[in-house]
């Protein structure tokens, strides 16, 4: 079951990369069949021509006549070699330039009035254009010199009058720094639907992508951010986020650059070759963050050569767009670097999202090595850059990562509660059983507790009473005993201590009046009088059964010695709340009797130990006449007393 | 305990009882006292339920451990049958929860059976002329069935709804008078305290047990109503 389960799984995770790239391919195959199906003429040969220039010059209205005549014979594309380091001065006045022109015979094309376009796949020159059909000016750039767009394909509308027809000639005219730039690929004229195919693919491929992925990556990189922005302690969020705002700035110069700028070529130009340090470094970063160890070292090595590039390439100080080749040079020594410790590291600690991130950043490396090799002109022109396809890999590829974490996220959660809730009913359940055990054990105790106190008090009252009737009996000196009085006393302590099993719940004014009911009849058989005197008595907490017990025997005994001894003729009793103690006394107008008499020790001992048992006291006050008892009981919970448990 | 003796008919008594001697000591009792009569002895509960097809009798002293089955089932349908009829039950202790629920039957007091005999005789005497004898505890009990605030939460509500649909409540002086039993006073220490005569308190007692009995029989319904078996 688990193991089915677990195929099944792993079925579902592969699918939907399968059909990523079954979707991929077909869209590649979409894309080679419209390209091979889509017509005009292709342009190949050129005449060149190369003048030397100082700073940059207006182009002519009026290409020159003798570009036709002289030069020489190039075909096209056509990338002269670049200087890898071309010139010191970077000002535009100054800077050491060249103007390259390249004239192009136009094949005969029908004469039928339609519309035709020029379609230019790649121009490159740090520098300006200007394209020239019969030798009249038809379109030039207007916005930059060194970031003009050259990654976009031109599709150049020919001017259609009343009197026109198709050109015979094509001039164009680059002007370019000396040693840099000054390449041109072949061109294509035809109608627009003939170019149209062509053209819209590598415009989309080249630069509707990337514009679009960039964005999007940073849409997603702003919510990261706010992520961040609760949850400080996960720097991952703010990594994904400072990646995703580099990323961007990387791939402006694709999609920007046709138009004037709003920030200078300069400060353009340091962002765009710079900005790959910068990816290089959050892109470490956030890989350690996903295997989990940090490499303050490497970091520190990474921050060091980065820094140095980007302090040394602002704008004033080394020219980055001049210098992009020693830069680009270097980055990709130090991306491999941090590419290559990536994948160990993710081998090192098995984490599967830093794996697959530095796998990609060792192919975008590589790829760099490609567009390197193409931004030198070492391949042809025409070619695309590889990297601006891993850059919209790596958009995806951090979308996954964040979805992995979402999704896992979501699953711990609901496991936590799951777990919680087990975790919470077992806990329940434990101290439930414990609760149950010690129930029990309570119970146990009491009972024994009870039962010591029932055997205890029967053994002294009950028993002891019963066993001197049986032996006066057994001796036939049952005519000295009063049997009646005997019984009627054992049924008196039976009753009482049937009473004392009753709860009275904290009330000793209930207790009293229980032990009143009981002797009441003795007393009036005995002609005594009864004054109650049940003043106001607060709750004594502590007032269990095996206190009410002893509290009934002291007074049982108390009012026994009366009726014995004293022969009184009226009992008070009064109950009165002093200080924190309740106080009972007990007063008879009797003969008053000497406490220390051998005949009352043993009676006087109990009463004392009882009273001492539940952290009370007893006294005889002075008294005028008769003897006054009193029973002294705290109102809070005794200090000597035992608990009942 | 100064209730005069019937002038003219002596009392009818019955006793159902099982124990011979407290039959014997019962007779005794009465023996010595000429304005009571011994009209009957039931020793089990069919024996009883056969003396109450006849002609009721004036007090009749229930056992409650009969043989062949409850006393609280004998004093219901003697209180049914016989409602004139003076109930009494006959106890050792006292104890309350047999008091209280032979009240709650019908029964309106209690015969101490180790009491003197002649005590006997006059605690019929007192009950049959409207006394009912009562004890702290039993006070307490009372009082606390008649408090809704010092039951359970779940019997609140029921005793909320019973209290409308008219079960009795006891009267502030009602109250008053079983406060003071609490407490330990006997009926005439009350009597002086509230102001009242002796009589009235009896009569007092006799009252709380009457609406003691309607409220468990009102509670018995409402019960059963709340359980859905009415």
């Amino acid at each position: 079951m688990a193991s089915s389960r677990a195929a099944g799984l792993t079925q579902r995770q592969w699918f939907p990369w399968v059909a990523w790239v079954l979707a991929g391919l077909v869209a590649l195959g979409v894309a080679f069949v419209i390209e091979s199906r889509s017509g005009g003429v292709r342009i190949t040969s050129a005449r060149m021509t190369v003048i030397d220039t100082v700073g940059y010059q207006q182009p002519p209205a009026v290409s020159p006549a003798t570009l036709h005549a002289g030069g020489k014979v190039v075909t096209m594309p056509h990338a002269p070699a670049p200087v890898w380091a071309p010139t010191a001065d970077a000002s535009p006045q100054r800077i050491a330039t060249r103007v390259t022109w390249y004239a192009l015979t136009v094949p005969p094309l029908p004469d039928d009035g339609r519309q035709l376009y020029l379609y230019v796949p790649r121009w490159k020159s740090d520098g300006t254009l200007a394209i020239y059909a019969d030798g009249q000016l038809v379109r030039q750039s207007h916005a930059n010199l060194q970031w003009n767009g050259s990654n976009e394909p031109l599709l150049v509308t020919l001017p259609r009058t009343n009197a026109s027809h198709p050109p015979r000639t094509l001039d164009v005219r680059l002007q370019h720094v000396r040693g840099i730039g000054g390449a041109f690929s072949s061109v294509w004229i035809g109608t627009y639907r003939q170019l149209a195919p062509r053209y819209t693919i590598r415009e989309i491929l080249q630069v509707q992508l990337t514009s679009f992925s960039s964005f999007a990556f940073l849409a997603t990189g702003v919510f990261a951010f706010f992520v961040w922005l609760s949850r400080r302690d996960e720097p991952i969020y703010l990594l994904y986020f400072l990646t995703s705002a580099v990323v961007f700035l990387r791939m402006l110069h694709t999609f920007v650059g046709m138009h004037p700028l709003i920030i200078s070529d300069a400060w353009f130009g340091w962002i765009t070759v710079i900005s790959p340090y910068w990816m290089i470094i959050v892109l470490h970063l956030f890989v350690a963050e996903l295997h989990g160890k940090r490499q303050p070292l490497l970091t520190g090595a990474a921050v060091l050569v980065g820094g140095f590039w980007t302090i040394a390439t602002l704008p004033g100080l080394l020219d980055p767009t001049l210098l992009s080749a020693p830069v680009y040079s270097n980055l990709l020594v130090l991306g491999l670097i941090i590419a290559g410790n990536g994948v160990r590291q993710s081998i090192r600690f098995r984490s599967r999202d830093a794996m697959l991130l530095s796998v990609w950043c060792l192919i975008t490396v590589v790829s760099g090595i490609y567009d390197l090799a193409l931004q030198q002109n070492l391949i042809s022109i025409e070619s695309v850059f590889v990297s601006n396809f891993t850059g919209v890999g790596f958009t995806l590829l951090f979308w996954y990562i964040m979805f992995g974490r979402y999704i896992e996220a979501l699953e711990a959660a609901t496991r936590a509660k799951a777990d919680l809730a087990q975790r919470l009913a077992q806990r329940e359940a434990e101290l439930a059983a414990s609760y149950e055990k010690l129930r029990e054990i309570e119970r146990r105790e009491l009972l024994h507790q009870e039962r010591q106190r029932l055997m205890q008090d029967m053994h002294d009252g009950l028993g002891s009473t019963l066993v001197t009737a049986l032996r006066a009996f057994e001796g036939d000196r049952a005519a000295d005993l009063d049997a009646v009085g005997i019984l009627r006393g054992c049924i008196d302590d039976l009753k009482l201590t049937i009473d004392s099993m009753e709860p009275v719940e904290t009330d000793l004014l209930l207790l009293l009046a229980t032990l009143r009911f009981r002797l009441q009849p003795r007393l009036e058989a005995a002609g005594v009088k009864l004054v109650w005197d049940a003043g106001e008595a607060p709750p004594l907490q502590w007032l269990d059964q095996r206190h009410a017990l002893h509290i009934l025997r002291i007074l049982q005994e108390a009012f026994a010695n009366i009726l014995k001894h004293a022969g009184a003729r009226e009992i008070t009793v009064s109950v009165r709340a002093e200080d924190d103690h309740v106080v009972v006394r007990v007063q008879d107008d009797g003969r008053g009797f000497d406490h220390a008499s051998p005949s009352r020790g043993r009676g006087l001992t109990n009463q004392r130990s009882r009273a001492e048992a539940i952290g009370g006291a007893i006294v005889w006050e002075p008294s005028d006449r008769g003897s006054r008892l009193a029973l002294i009981l705290p109102v809070s919970k005794p200090r000597g007393a035992r608990s009942n448990l | 305990m100064n209730i005069e003796a019937a002038p003219q008919a002596p009392l009818k008594v019955a006793l159902v009882e099982d124990d011979a001697a407290f039959q014997e000591a019962f007779r005794t009792a009465l023996a010595g006292a000429p304005d009571m009569a011994m009209v009957g002895v039931a020793a089990t509960a069919a024996e009883a339920r056969a003396m109450l097809s006849e002609p009721p009798v004036d007090v009749l002293v229930v056992d409650l451990g009969l043989p062949d089955g409850s006393g609280i089932d004998v004093i219901k349908e003697a209180h049914a049958r016989w409602p004139g009829c003076a109930i009494m039950v006959a106890t050792t202790f006292a104890d309350e929860r047999h008091v209280i629920s032979s009240i709650e039957a019908g029964a309106s007091g209690y015969l101490l059976k180790d009491s003197p005999l002649p005590t006997i005789a006059q605690d019929i005497r007192v009950l049959h002329a409207g006394g009912s004898p009562i004890s702290p505890r039993i006070a307490r009990q009372v009082l606390m069935r008649f408090r809704p605030d010092e039951k359970p939460v779940e019997q609140v509500e029921a005793a909320e709804a019973a209290e409308k649909s008219g079960v009795p409540s006891l009267s502030e002086r009602e109250k008053e008078t079983l406060q003071l039993i609490t407490r330990g006073f006997s009926f005439e220490e009350i009597a002086e305290l509230m102001g009242v005569s002796r009589n009235t308190v009896l009569t007092f007692v006799r009252r709380i047990y009457a609406k003691l009995e309607v409220r468990s029989k009102t509670e018995a319904v409402f019960e059963a109503r709340a359980y859905g078996l009415l």
